[in-house]
């Protein structure tokens, strides 16, 4: 087996007397495109919200390729190649698509510090920009104003500003909320396509059926903090808490998508 | 033309008129647009830290009397030339600085904003008292304009207002043009993010506290700068420079200029000094006519002069887009 | 014994008048959301408009008490019913920046009604004159404000907690959305809020009146700040906290000016980074 790119153990969290996370025990393998699903309020954003830094830790502990990131400050996360993307979007809305853009690039590869070059002059790190946006199928839009896409390209932005930090490990949380159907496909195929690149791991958290079985390698499910299962599509198809679980939500949907 | 040849062109018709000044005006226009230069100075690196990193500081006059008593003191005990001892106020200022960032800048929105307010009334406080050496209430007096001595033994005189004049020019320009930089800079747009969404800049892998303490810093020193330049054209340095009465005019001035260009600043205290001089001259109330302007401007015009001016042409120029 | 008897009871008069200011402050700030620069205006009003009326109306002080604050509420709610209305939904700088506008608004107003000289208010008649405390004459006007302060605070308290109304403000200030969607009148609401809470700083002023001694346009500037102070330390938007941090303020100020006087101004501002680099959300303020 592959050396784990992330690993949880006896991860634990919670607001007040709401349980969000009980002792969960995960691991991350690089290359497997996983999805994160659960009902409403069973911890999804919580979690990656914990392992990206967002939330603090009350217990457990969080290892990045071995290395212990428990305490480990946002900035310092990606930095070593752990990124997300917002369920809402949180780009920057008054800087244009290629600025927005750029800033996770120029942190990256430590130019953000310099006061006095001029930023056109920063060729590599506007070449860099570019490929990301035509990766996103932004390119066109690279001097417009975030305020002024649409939610479909704000939707694309969003995952263009997290792809742009390079991660090893990307969370994305919900990106294609509120998308319109072509619009969705059209985000998977470069998810997909992206996977399939290899240097970067996607772990997707979803609410759309479609977009689960379709695209992912492994599920895991939660329910109320805890793992209720996890495996590859067809394992969690047929896991009789899952189906309990989703009792009268979208069973049939479990069935209508063949395994890829 | 290009937008931003159209800068370019009226920058340099501005240092034209600038450079013009001591030869076609009288002793008090001069005067006011030292003033003025000053003001612009504080105000434009000020901005860096309120429109530029969406930081509002009410201390920064801490600085800027920093600036003002470093020079002072250092021309009582060490030396009286002029440019080690701009030095040795921006020095102590951008020390001063650094304390009190590293204080704040771990807060946000109200709570910095009071903690600076406190900082600098602090730092005011410790000028009145400290009579000893600050000379308290009096203000620290006496401070020369000795001649400037550049290599190859040139001595060049500021006694007098109209050659000083060129010595604040300078640095005006230096200052003008380093804060331009800024913000063209890679630095200058990890800024803007950072007032754009501080959040998300995290998730970009930007140090957001280490970002905001050094453009803390930075205005500091622009503030610091101001205020050694300040008190050789007054001779002094006076207690009042770090109330937050005076901490506030850079925020008003950078308000009623537009917070979002590098001009508006410099608009701003064109138009501020312009009023303090012009208008008592009917009224003794000049500063209610200031509150007028300001609810105005916040009310309807949040861009500033030049804001709302640069929106105007460009609807005249292109009427149907924007 | 007997100095620092008096020392603190001087303290507690003058830090209820920091109290009365931080009162309507803080709510404000705790329901609208707003740090209102102009509080320290509406005190500097509550007592013009006070002296005005036992001058020139010639009625009693308790008259002048009664109509000088509520003449200060016209303004109130013109200020928020005009101006501050419309930038609740800005980023703070303009929130302040349009709060410090009618700073200085309202002091050159002042200029130009009253004059720029200071004024000087007629003597009291029944509260006046001083009694012995320790042996030392102490004025029982500063006594009456000792108690006017706590009787304020047991004020609010009932009006917040135990009235129909006051569950509303303290609804609004928790989630203003879902108050709106429940049915109550924000914009009117906040209204109410802004006006009571000028009348509190207006009635400090008003009770300033005999105190003082001198009425300048000046004396909002003062007392802004350290209103601001309080409201801080006690933790923005805790009544409570606003309470405890002016006795506190108080009293460390009056030992301040009597022993140690080349700090006096500095201790206070000590104290508020002291506490807000150990509590960063002040004593008594919700965690951020």
């Amino acid at each position: 087996m592959r050396e784990p790119l992330l690993t949880t153990e006896k991860l634990s969290n919670h607001f007040g007397r709401v349980c969000t996370a009980l002792d969960l025990d995960l691991r991350f393998e690089p290359g497997v495109l996983t999805s994160i699903i659960g009902p409403n309020g069973a911890g999804k954003s919580t979690l990656i919200n914990l392992l990206t830094g967002h939330l603090p830790v009350q217990a457990g502990k969080i290892r990045f390729r071995g290395r212990d990131i428990t305490r480990l400050p946002i900035h310092k996360r990606v930095r070593m190649g752990i990124c997300r993307s917002f369920q809402v979007v949180n780009v920057f809305p008054e800087l244009t698509v290629a600025q927005n853009v750029m800033i996770p690039v120029l942190a990256r590869t430590g130019r953000a510090w310099n006061p006095i070059r001029r930023l056109s002059r920063e060729t590599a790190v506007l070449r860099e920009a570019e490929a990301i946006l035509t990766k996103v199928a932004l390119l066109a839009e690279r001097d417009t104003p975030a305020t002024a896409l649409s939610h479909g390209d704000l939707r694309l932005l969003e995952v263009g500003v997290a792809l742009a930090a390079a991660p090893t490990l990307l969370f994305l949380d919900e990106p294609t909320a509120g998308m319109n159907p072509v619009e969705r496909v059209r985000l998977l195929e470069n998810i997909r396509q992206l996977a399939r690149e290899g240097r970067t791991t996607f772990v997707v958290v979803e609410h759309d059926m479609d977009v689960v079985f379709s695209l992912s390698e492994r599920i895991i499910v939660l329910h109320r903090g805890e793992i209720l299962c996890d495996g590859t599509p067809a394992q969690v198809r047929a896991d009789a808490k899952v189906r309990e679980v989703y009792l009268g939500d979208d069973v049939s949907d479990l069935f209508r998508y063949e395994e890829k | 033309m290009k937008a931003e040849t159209r800068n370019a062109a009226a920058a340099a018709a501005v240092l034209l008129a600038l450079c013009a000044v001591p030869f076609l005006a009288g002793k008090f226009t001069i005067y006011l647009a030292m003033r003025i230069m000053l003001l612009g100075i504080f105000a434009v690196g000020y901005n860096l830290l309120l429109g530029r990193t969406g930081l509002l500081s009410f201390g920064h006059g801490a600085f800027y009397a920093a600036g003002a008593y470093g020079l002072g003191l250092f021309g009582v005990h060490v030396s009286t030339h002029p440019l080690l001892g701009v030095a040795a106020g921006v020095v102590t200022a951008v020390l001063l600085a650094l304390l009190v960032g590293t204080l704040c800048v771990r807060h946000t929105e109200i709570y910095f904003a009071m903690l600076t307010l406190a900082c600098g009334m602090m730092a005011f406080s410790f000028f009145w008292n400290a009579r000893e050496i600050t000379g308290g209430d009096d203000g620290l007096i006496g401070i020369l304009r000795a001649p400037v001595s550049l290599f190859g033994g040139i001595k060049m005189p500021i006694g007098k207002d109209g050659q000083f004049y060129f010595f604040v020019l300078f640095f005006f320009v230096l200052s003008v043009w380093a804060v331009h930089r800024i913000r063209q800079s890679p630095f200058g747009l990890a800024l803007a993010g950072i007032r754009e969404n501080a959040r998300r800049s995290e998730f970009a892998g930007v140090p957001v506290r280490r970002y905001r303490l050094a453009v803390f810093v930075l205005s500091g020193a622009f503030a610091g700068l101001a205020g050694s330049l300040e008190a050789l054209l007054e001779s002094n340095a006076r207690p009042f420079m770090a109330h937050w009465t005076h901490s506030a005019e850079p925020v008003l001035v950078s308000l009623l200029g537009g917070m979002s260009s590098l001009a508006g600043p410099l608009v701003g205290g064109a138009i501020f000094v312009g009023m303090r001089e012009i208008v008592p001259r009917s009224t003794e109330n000049w500063m209610l006519w200031f509150g007028i302007v300001l609810l105005v401007i916040i009310l309807g015009f949040r861009g500033g002069v030049v804001g709302t001016l640069s929106a105007l042409f460009r609807k005249a120029v292109a009427p149907g887009e924007g | 014994m007997q100095s620092y008897v008096h020392v603190i009871l001087a303290g507690l008069s003058s830090g209820m008048f920091i109290w009365l200011v931080a009162s309507g402050l803080t709510l404000i700030f705790g329901v609208l959301g707003v740090l209102n620069f102009a509080h320290g205006s509406f005190y500097m009003l509550g007592a013009y408009c006070s002296f005005t009326v036992l001058k020139y109306l010639g009625a009693g002080f308790w008259t002048g008490l009664l109509l000088g604050p509520l003449a200060v509420c016209v303004a109130g709610f013109v200020v928020e019913r005009f101006f501050l209305r419309h930038v609740y939904r800005l980023a703070l700088p303009y929130q302040l920046l349009l709060t410090f506008a009618f700073v200085l608004i309202f002091d050159n107003l002042v200029k130009i009604v009253w004059g720029g000289g200071a004024l000087s208010p007629p003597s009291l008649s029944f509260l006046g004159g001083s009694v012995p405390i320790l042996g030392r004459n102490f004025p029982v006007y500063n006594l009456f404000i000792i108690a006017v302060g706590p009787a304020v605070a047991l004020l609010l308290w009932a009006l917040l907690e135990k009235t129909w109304y006051g569950r509303i403000v303290r609804a609004s200030s928790s989630d203003r959305e879902m108050a709106a969607s429940l049915g109550v009148r924000v914009p009117a609401l906040f209204t109410g809020v802004f006006v009571f809470g000028t009348w509190l700083g207006a009635l400090g002023g008003g009770l300033a009146v005999p105190y003082v001694g001198l009425l300048t346009p000046g004396m909002g500037e003062t007392i802004i700040i350290e209103a601001f102070i309080v409201a801080v330390i006690g933790g923005l938007g805790s009544l409570k906290g606003a309470f405890v941090g002016a006795l506190v303020i108080g009293v460390l100020s009056a030992f301040g000016t009597r022993f140690f006087p080349a700090f006096d101004m500095a201790l206070t501002f000590i104290l508020m980074g002291g506490v807000l680099l150990w509590r960063p959300q002040g004593l008594f303020g919700a965690t951020q």
